[in-house]
């Protein structure tokens, strides 16, 4: 999940497999996107539950300044909260919103697109599809299947992150709080299957070195 | 011959000393790096607790059964990451451990082979720029002993840590830190200092 995918080499494949390769590749990028994204959302929810918190209290909120860490957003200590700057982190984390949810539909429309080179072989050698594979050992319904659990898992982590966008701001529960930038941050929804699947992608589709 | 048996035994506790510093600086770098890491448990520690405190079901999260285990998991899969990687700067403490007290011991057994040939008073000679034979030794020793000390009561406290004692977790950044002696690292700059002049005169 490092780095860019390597270079496509452009004229090796063509046809269905030149389309299931490129989505491959998209699919890795967006994937680095989306994790890009939740970084940048977790530091805005961390803020905006300081905001919150230090309000209710009338203190320094103490308690989610520590929620940093290794894969933890950095905390944020001495801020002014103030209805405004509220407001402002609110409008950040709704853009990430945002912006992920125009990513997951780029995964929906390669989730689809496979599904397109499925329904095309079907057409063109039947029920049995294709006899040899396209790229090692992955029949192309696998692709699709892939696609799909892979599109499935980030769909959930969105609903997830949009009720995180509604309440997070209206909690005055450090618990409840904590709980909202946990899940956040942590993606319970896309585990390290999914991103076994997206390495056994590249790995099929000679993206990455076998 | 005394004084060559003095002179190669100054040049070996020279290059000693200038190892230690550079031991002292690994040391307090895996310490410095370990920090973040003990500090990170804590975090993850209060975030399975808060976890545990919030009844999903009676929350806007109630939509998601599932996800009070998905987050554990999670959660917990974070936390043996931390682990394994103090684990590692455990690994590379007991390197400055084995290291420190390799000086030592090279230096008591080459002293104790040439023992006929250095007598107490020789040993126990000292100058405005050279500390005695007798002190540079103890001083070594000093520094082995400071350092496995340190080294077993870090890693027993870590070979403590379980992912699911979440107390602990959250203490251990304290405990860490408890362990911290100002006064051995302080001992060992004294000594650094000490024996400047006579390590760069070599």
């Amino acid at each position: 999940m490092e780095g860019k995918a390597p270079e496509v080499r452009r004229g090796h494949v063509t046809g269905s497999g030149r389309k299931l390769k490129d989505n491959a590749a998209d699919w890795h990028n967006l994937a680095l996107k989306w994790d890009r994204l939740n970084d940048a959302g977790s530091t805005y929810a961390t803020n905006i539950v300081n905001f919150t918190l230090q309000k209710e209290s009338g203190k320094e909120a103490s308690l989610l300044a520590s929620s940093g860490g290794a894969a933890d957003a950095p905390p944020v200590q001495g801020l002014n909260p103030s209805s405004r700057e509220l407001e402002e982190e609110c409008v950040k984390l709704q853009d990430v919103v945002e912006k992920m949810t125009r990513v997951l539909s780029k995964m929906e429309k390669m989730a689809s697109s496979d599904q397109g080179i499925c329904a095309l072989e079907t057409f063109q050698f039947g029920d049995e599809g294709r006899p040899t594979p396209l790229f090692h050992t992955w029949s192309t319904p696998h692709f699709a299947a892939v696609s799909s659990r892979l599109c499935e898992s980030y769909r959930q982590e969105l609903s997830l992150k949009r009720l995180i966008l509604q309440e997070v701001a209206h909690t005055s529960d450090p618990q409840l709080a904590m709980v909202y930038l946990s899940s956040w941050l942590h993606q319970p929804y896309t585990g390290d299957g999914d991103r076994l699947l997206l390495e056994g992608l590249l790995l099929e589709t000679g993206h990455r070195p076998l | 011959m005394s004084t060559h048996a003095v002179a190669t035994l100054h040049q070996q506790l020279r290059k000693s000393f200038r190892a230690l510093a550079d031991n002292q600086r690994a040391w307090n770098s895996v310490l410095a790096e370990c920090a973040p890491l003990l500090g990170s448990l804590g975090n993850l520690a209060e975030q399975l607790r808060a976890l545990d405190g919030v009844q999903i079901a009676r929350t806007p999260l109630a939509r998601f059964p599932d996800l009070r285990d998905r987050l554990r998991c999670k959660l917990l899969q974070a936390v043996d990451v931390v682990l394994a990687k103090l684990t590692e700067k455990t690994e590379s403490l007991q390197t400055v451990r084995d290291a420190v007290h390799g000086l030592a011991s090279a230096a008591f057994q080459w002293y104790e082979q040439n023992a006929d040939l250095l007598d107490l008073a020789t040993c126990t000679l000292r100058s405005a720029a050279a500390p005695s034979i007798a002190e540079l030794l103890e001083w070594l020793q000093d520094a082995d002993s400071y350092y496995r000390q340190q080294f077993l009561r870090r890693r027993n406290l870590l070979q403590m840590l379980r992912p699911d004692e979440l107390s602990e977790l959250e203490s251990a950044a304290n405990w860490w830190a408890s362990i911290d002696s100002p006064d051995g690292d302080e001992l060992i700059s004294e000594m650094l200092f000490r024996v400047a002049v006579f390590v760069d005169s070599g």
